[in-house]
């Protein structure tokens, strides 16, 4: 019997596309707990955490009732998981495993990127249809934008309690903002408009502000780790906190191609063009007191981004620590020495400019 | 490093490195605009227009020859770029960046017009865009839409059939890039892309990658290996980065009738051989004496490499009525081919089998993370086909945690053990 649920290695597969056509959409996560099946076909240091688990589960049978598993092209390492799952099940080492599908939406500014993207979300979305015997209509589309967009108010203004003079911590933010992609959009706009009259009403929280950036977290380890010093993580790059509801997308005579630019401009992962990260970063500097820098060990990309952040942070005087472990394990004790000199070091400054 | 036994290798070495100088003399005195490329770029099309093209990985590889690599990767370290990021990839950019880190090889890169990458891995947008700002140059991307289909024994769907082995959706949006790309490199050199020459040259890299298909044969059939590994790349590789011109022909031609004569005179690589070896992944460029380094001992010869064996299978496209087309449908899988299950391991067995390969040493690359997929299916696939197997972990520029001693210890452990019992 299928479960009416997909698994998404990312979040950066169109959850519009995936309600429309009568389905949940469960995104993969980390975990701290080991994954022994999957790391006898997965050479270490390549893959996160969450695609070990993803295979561990595919592996096991754990992912065998899912109507499908979806791989959107968010990297290399989500690339090669799909083609991996594949061949899992094409030799029988997988026997118990849905459908896997790639969703193919390429970032870069290619004159071509954005028809081949367009196409890829249109055959998405027959693909599912196909799946649960349900083709949505373009009206049927729209109402499920309409329904997310209002989960993206809801998700702004949650972020709007952290921006300046936050009144919550990351740690308490971060799951609401993350929820956005799995919840049901007219429960999430409860749930966060609920959070949202309790975070109000708190008195400011005058640690110093925390951008936590490098690679995307997808748990909320390393604030507890930065917060535990006093400080308060006020933005982090990714899909599951500061950006997990991004713009609205437009309501479109072609809801599809809507989707598609939507997620084309605000997916962000591996694959995210250099520069609008850097815009994304440079821009939160403004309200920030001090940076974390997190690369974990199977990072190849984030990495090539430090040397410049690092001399803009030293120009602006905001100090920063660069982490290095994965982000499912607690921060090292030399860790939390950095973090402790870091916030240290940022509260002086931030007591200056009070004069 | 052993002394290199075919003629033809010296006349390749000595090509690359006049042709480098010519480079730069066309750069700096008569201000010609050339391109810094990703290896599986179409160099063709560059070629055609009139702007020379040169490789990232070839230019890493020199660097890496000559010793010059680890000032250059120090500096990177120095400058905070933590030690998993690709260092084969950006060694070209780190002899731009940290330019007086090092004595970058013959007089370095000039500024180049363009930089042009396929967006295989993540990395690559990366560092080319960086590279691109540490030149104030222009980058060129060519994305990579992902292969959902990948049919068996490629390699020889690849020749004729192939519009079947890259979905049309691929096909039809790298086609769209290479267009985007002539129109740039139009632009760039003031100079039209003719499409018969296009069909013309892609006919010269036929016939330049069938006379290394014959080679291949002679080395696969031949009672000992001809040729050294190491002298197979550099035969191939130096015809592979100008493919179809004159030159490259008449060198293919060249290295096969030498190593034909010296099969017919019974002529060996490593005379008394008694173990064939394959080397999988990118070659050791810090120290290419690792591949001949257990003939006296041993009698192992390492007979094959990707770089040979890639040529006719990889670039091979027959009917050309749309050149650009055929073009684009070799250059839109290079990934899937070398590194992806289940393409790689089908036809790394199916090579092992056709040279009589005895032991396969695997790279197990420390930084270059994309090279490094696959590689389990592929240890598997030749244990399950007989052959034994041995990883060695190694970055294959960056020599200052090498350890040429163990590693070489390790291979006479594995021949003793394993091939020779």
């Amino acid at each position: 019997m299928q479960e009416p649920y997909v698994v998404a290695s990312w979040p950066a597969v169109p959850v519009e596309i995936v309600r429309a056509a009568g389905f949940r959409a469960v995104m993969a996560r980390g975990a701290s707990d080991p994954t022994p099946a999957a790391d006898a076909h997965l050479e270490p240091g390549i893959f996160p955490n969450r695609l070990r688990h993803l295979v561990e589960d595919a592996l096991t049978g754990r992912l065998s009732r899912v109507a499908r598993v979806i791989i959107p092209r968010t990297s290399d390492a989500d690339y090669k998981c799909f083609l991996y799952l594949r061949e899992f099940v094409r030799t029988g080492v997988a026997t118990a495993l849905a459908p896997v599908v790639l969703f193919d939406l390429l970032q870069s500014r290619g004159a071509d990127v954005r028809n081949h993207d367009v196409a890829r979300t249109r055959a998405l979305l027959d693909t599912l249809a196909l799946c649960s015997g349900r083709m949505p209509s373009a009206d049927d589309l729209r109402r499920e934008i309409t329904r997310a967009n209002a989960a993206r108010a809801a998700a702004r203004r949650l972020v709007a309690l952290r921006h300046i003079v936050p009144r919550a911590t990351g740690t308490d933010v971060f799951p609401l903002l993350a929820a956005f992609w799995e919840v049901d959009p007219d429960r999430y706009v409860e749930m966060a408009s609920e959070a949202e009259s309790r975070i109000a009403a708190r008195p400011p929280l005058t640690g110093p502000r925390v951008l936590l950036t490098g690679a995307p977290v997808e748990g909320q380890i390393l604030h507890e780790a930065i917060e535990s010093h006093g400080a308060v993580v006020v933005a982090e790059v990714g899909p599951w906190g500061r950006g997990a509801a991004g713009d609205d997308v437009r309501i479109d005579d072609d809801p599809v191609a809507a989707l598609a630019d939507k997620y084309q401009a605000d997916s962000i992962g591996a694959r995210t063009p250099v520069d609008s990260l850097r815009r994304w970063t440079e821009h939160m500097l403004d309200d920030v007191d001090a940076v974390v820098v997190s690369l974990p060990p199977d990072d190849a990309v984030f990495g090539w981004d430090y040397p410049a952040l690092r001399d803009v942070l030293k120009a602006r005087r905001i100090p920063h620590v660069c982490l290095r472990g994965d982000q499912y394990q607690a921060p090292t004790a030399a860790d939390h020495v950095q973090l402790g000199a870091m916030v240290s070091a940022a509260s002086q400054m931030q007591e200056a400019r009070r004069g | 490093m052993a002394d290199k036994q075919l003629a033809a290798t010296v006349a390749a070495s000595a090509f690359q490195k006049q042709w480098f100088a010519d480079l730069r003399r066309r750069v700096f005195d008569e201000r010609q605009p050339y391109a810094l490329l990703q290896a599986d770029v179409p160099f063709e099309l560059f070629d055609l227009v009139d702007v020379p093209a040169v490789s990232n990985q070839w230019w890493a590889s020199i660097v890496a020859a000559k010793r010059q690599a680890p000032q250059f990767l120090d500096a990177m370290d120095a400058d905070g770029l933590h030690g998993d990021l690709c260092r084969y990839c950006s060694l070209g950019y780190a002899s731009t960046r940290y330019r007086s880190a090092g004595d970058a090889p013959w007089g370095g890169l000039p500024t180049p017009r363009l930089l042009c990458a396929r967006l295989t891995c993540d990395c690559i947008h990366r560092v080319f865009e960086l590279w691109a700002d540490a030149f104030g140059a222009e980058l060129f991307e060519i994305d990579h839409p992902g292969a959902g289909d990948l049919p068996p024994r490629w390699w020889e769907l690849g020749r004729h059939r192939w519009r079947e082995l890259v979905e049309p959706h691929r096909l039809a949006f790298v086609v769209a890039t290479l267009e985007k790309l002539v129109e740039r490199l139009e632009v760039i050199s003031g100079r039209r892309l003719d499409r018969e020459a296009l069909r013309d040259r892609l006919e010269k890299v036929n016939q330049q990658e069938e006379i290394f298909d014959a080679v291949r044969r002679l080395i696969a059939t031949a009672p000992e290996c001809p040729v050294r590994m190491t002298e197979q790349i550099t035969n191939v590789m130096a015809t592979q980065w100008v493919r179809g011109s004159e030159w490259a022909l008449a060198h293919a031609r060249a290295f096969h009738d030498e190593v034909q004569q010296r099969v017919e005179a019974g002529v060996a690589a490593c005379p008394g051989e008694r173990v064939r070896l394959m080397w999988i992944g990118v070659g050791l460029w810090h120290d290419s004496g690792f591949y001949t380094a257990f003939e006296s001992s041993h009698r192992a010869v390492f007979v094959w490499s990707m770089y040979l064996a890639f040529g006719p299978d990889g670039y091979i496209r027959y009917g050309l009525d749309d050149p650009m087309a055929a073009l684009a449908s070799r250059t839109a899988s290079f990934n899937e081919y070398l590194h992806n299950p289940p393409w790689a391991a089908e036809w790394i067995v199916h090579q092992a089998l056709e040279h009589r390969i005895d032991g396969a040493l695997v790279l197990r690359p420390r930084s270059m993370k994309p090279a490094g997929t696959g590689r389990l299916f592929i240890e598997r696939a030749l244990e399950d086909a007989g052959i034994p197997v041995l990883p060695i972990a190694a970055d294959v520029v960056d020599a200052r945690e090498w350890d040429a001693d163990g590693a070489r210890a390790a291979v006479r452990s594995f021949l003793e053990t394993r091939v020779l019992q």
